[in-house]
């Protein structure tokens, strides 16, 4: 039984995958998405045994390599982390899996879809039941490689093999991390399994185990999660993702691939404590990335990037928790979150689907009447990533900033939280505005056959907002338990939740009213009549693009890192060591010493008889008169 | 005393080595230094035969002497047949063949 959750997932994945020719395109969509919403029934009742019976399980499948210091067993662990992980991957990988049949329709190639989409789950499911860090490393780098195969599923699109590689190799510097922290906590600890590493933690507390060598640990950990929870830095492959198919964009930033680094953070949690440093570290880091997504959020065009940027943010948010050591907090926003989110985009893919494919927000408006499902659908899970009151956002977003409130040693983290809430606010009302309320911007064919997308896109989308909705309120009991919710003042508490409606409404104030009826009047005559028209425009300008452009990160990677580094591949290693150095040591150098000397050489049989004489004379000299010595 | 005629004998050898090295003219000269130097041997031959009181120095100065006669009757042909083809037999012409 729990073997199974992990089990059919892969089956469906291989039978989709390689006898895909042979049950064909309809045939792969129900096998697949039947395998996956059995896996998400099976780990509901897992869900009931570990949690509800509080039965945590351990499974020890086998030996999988042996050596005199470390010994590594394929083993499965399901504790209460474990289990809520499996339900929120495979609820939504299920509804995913459902909403690809329908999207999806008229692909040439959809059992490979859903195989990748399958080995995917299958894989993020080892993830987040293995019992060791090997075995998490292979589910990691797993989601990795699928997000790879995801992103690039349209393979002939330029764009989609380079933000595909993109996503590979900057996931690989984070996975680099990971393998240094491997590396050094077999170093420290000897083992991998977290039982033991976890025992030995608690057995110790203090003096025993290095206090560097846990920040180490903590800092590579970090490094890993920074990377596949695209934190400020390593953040860049995020929107690029929105290359591959919607579908997909769901699965890597609602429930599955960008979780995975948070996950990491709450699974080593016994680590973290150990480090007053790295979870600072991890404040500041994911303080910064929620402000610098929901800067960034505001001012995208791309209807998928908003919401990409908008994951980003939450992440920030998540990570920013875990430095608080507020870790089942943390998971329940993840929860929440992975609700929400698959809910937006969807719903976006609906929208997307229903304008032709059309995904920027500036062509698009108007849509409320014919798509009001979808409308309300996107309502629904924008009200609940503003954590609207009584909507799932509201439990965990809201509680997360009450929570930072107290610590006033990074009291700015409250601030920047707060306001990545405002601009996260805007940034939803500006989407729901330009996309369903402003007057039309599209085509007219497109705009008058815009209409609802097949039941099997509707009916995830429906079950995803009753999920948004009520998965907050039935979580709090179950999540929240062990959380001890602190006492502030009803002002402070109330910030958050002003700071948002502040910000819903200042979108739908510049979007309604202020852009529309008083951008001409009032606005362009005061800058003409100031007569700083020309600095006013350059500087809203560059505003805009250093927002728009992501506070110039890809910039910056470009030319200041990958560039030099290029060039460094190039004059280097290329030009110097291997073509230059290397040649002169090795082939090259030799055979070109070597053939000057035999030609030297050969230039003593010069043809004339009286030097062959002469050195016959010399030689034979020589050779008697060192006859002794010889 | 003994060693005036080992002296003679090696500064004839000598000279029949310089004779082959420093000719560059004429082959004839080559052929005559080469017997020269035979000639420096047999000497070298019959006195160190006639200080050790042994014989095996005259008898090798015998076969020497007809191997010398046999070789410059042989160099002498090689050097008609030469001179049939090329048409002279300077030293220096003999350079066709080069490392």
């Amino acid at each position: 039984m729990y073997i199974l959750v992990l089990f059919l997932p892969l089956l469906s994945a291989i039978v989709s995958g390689l006898f895909g020719r042979k049950i064909g395109a309809r045939g792969a969509c129900i096998l697949t998405s039947s395998c996956i919403v059995i896996s998400w029934i099976i780990s509901c009742y897992i869900f009931y045994e570990i949690v509800i019976n509080s039965s945590e399980t351990y499974i020890k499948l086998w030996r999988w390599f042996d050596s005199e210091v470390l010994t590594t067993y394929l083993g499965l662990q399901f504790d209460s982390l474990t289990s809520i992980m499996l339900i929120v991957i495979t609820s939504i990988s299920a509804l995913v899996h459902i909403y690809s049949t329908g999207y999806m329709f008229g692909d040439p190639h959809i059992p490979r879809f859903m195989s990748y989409l399958s080995l995917f789950t299958f894989l993020m499911i080892v993830l987040v039941t293995s019992d060791n860090y090997v075995q998490l490393f292979i589910g990691w780098e797993g989601v990795g490689l699928c997000s790879y195969l995801l992103i690039n599923f349209w393979l002939t699109r330029i764009k989609a093999n380079q933000a595909a590689m993109k996503a590979m190799l900057i996931n690989r510097v984070g996975d680099i991390g990971l393998v240094l922290a491997m590396i050094k906590i077999i170093e420290e600890f000897g083992a991998l399994e977290f039982s033991t590493i976890y025992s030995i933690l608690s057995l110790t507390p203090a003096g025993y185990i290095d206090r560097e060598g846990i920040t180490i640990i903590c800092l590579l950990l970090f490094l890993g999660a920074v990377g596949k929870s695209a934190q400020l830095g390593l953040h860049s492959w995020l929107p690029d993702a929105m290359e591959g198919p919607t579908p997909v964009s769901a699965l890597i930033h609602a429930a599955t691939m960008v979780t995975a680094g948070v996950f990491l953070i709450i699974r080593s949690g016994p680590f973290f404590e150990g480090s007053s440093l790295a979870l600072t570290t991890i404040t500041i880091v994911g303080a910064l990335t929620a402000f610098f997504a929901a800067t960034v959020g505001v001012v995208q065009n791309d209807l998928k990037k908003v919401v990409a940027y908008s994951t980003c943010s939450q992440l920030g948010y998540m990570v920013m928790i875990c430095g608080l050591s507020n870790y089942s907090v943390s998971l329940f926003h993840l929860t929440n979150h992975a609700f929400f989110k698959a809910l937006l985009f969807l719903s976006a893919g609906s929208v997307i689907h229903a304008v032709r494919d059309e995904q920027d927000m500036r062509k698009m408006g108007g849509l409320i009447n014919s798509l009001f499902f979808t409308y309300v659908m996107v309502l629904i899970g924008s009200l609940s990533l503003m954590g609207f009151p009584y909507l799932t956002g509201f439990y965990s977003k809201d509680l997360i900033l009450e929570l930072i409130y107290e610590k006033h040693y990074i009291m700015f983290a409250y601030w920047l939280g707060g306001l990545s809430a405002l601009l996260t606010a805007f940034y939803s009302i500006r989407l729901i505005y330009l996309t369903f309320i402003a007057n039309t911007n599209s085509k007219q064919e497109v705009f008058v056959k815009a209409q609802e997308s097949p039941w099997n896109v509707g009916l995830p989308l429906f079950l995803l907002a009753c999920g948004s909705i009520f998965i907050g309120y039935f979580g709090k009991e179950l999540m929240l338990s062990n959380t001890v919710f602190p006492i502030i003042s009803p002002v402070i508490k109330i910030v958050p939740l002003l700071l948002s409606i502040f910000g819903a409404f200042l979108a739908f104030m510049v979007y309604d009213s202020f852009s529309l009826k008083y951008k001409y009047l009032n606005i362009r005559d005061l800058i003409e009549n100031t007569g700083l028209r020309g600095w006013i425009l350059n500087f809203y300008y560059m505003v805009y693009t250093f927002f728009n452009s992501a506070w110039q990160f890809n910039y910056i990677i470009n030319n200041f890192i990958v560039l030099n580094i290029l060039n460094f591949a190039h004059v280097i290693t290329y030009r110097v060591i291997d073509r230059g150095l290397l040649e002169i040591i090795g082939p090259n150098g030799i055979s070109r010493v070597l053939i000057r000397l035999t030609q030297n050489i050969s230039n003593f049989q010069s043809g004339m008889m009286f030097n062959y004489v002469l050195i016959m004379i010399i030689f034979t000299v020589l050779l008697i008169s060192g006859y002794r010595y010889f | 005393m003994g060693l005036k005629y080992i002296r003679v004998g090696v500064l004839l050898w000598i000279l029949g080595v310089l004779g082959v090295v420093l000719n560059r003219k004429n082959l004839i000269i080559m052929l005559m230094s080469i017997e020269l130097m035979l000639l420096a041997v047999s000497l070298l031959f019959l006195k160190i035969s006639l200080s050790l009181d042994n014989i095996i120095g005259q008898i090798f100065t015998m076969k020497i002497l007809t191997v010398a006669a046999a070789e410059s009757a042989i160099g002498l042909a090689i050097f008609v047949a030469y001179y049939r083809i090329r048409g002279t037999i300077a030293v220096s012409s003999l350079n066709l063949l080069k490392g």
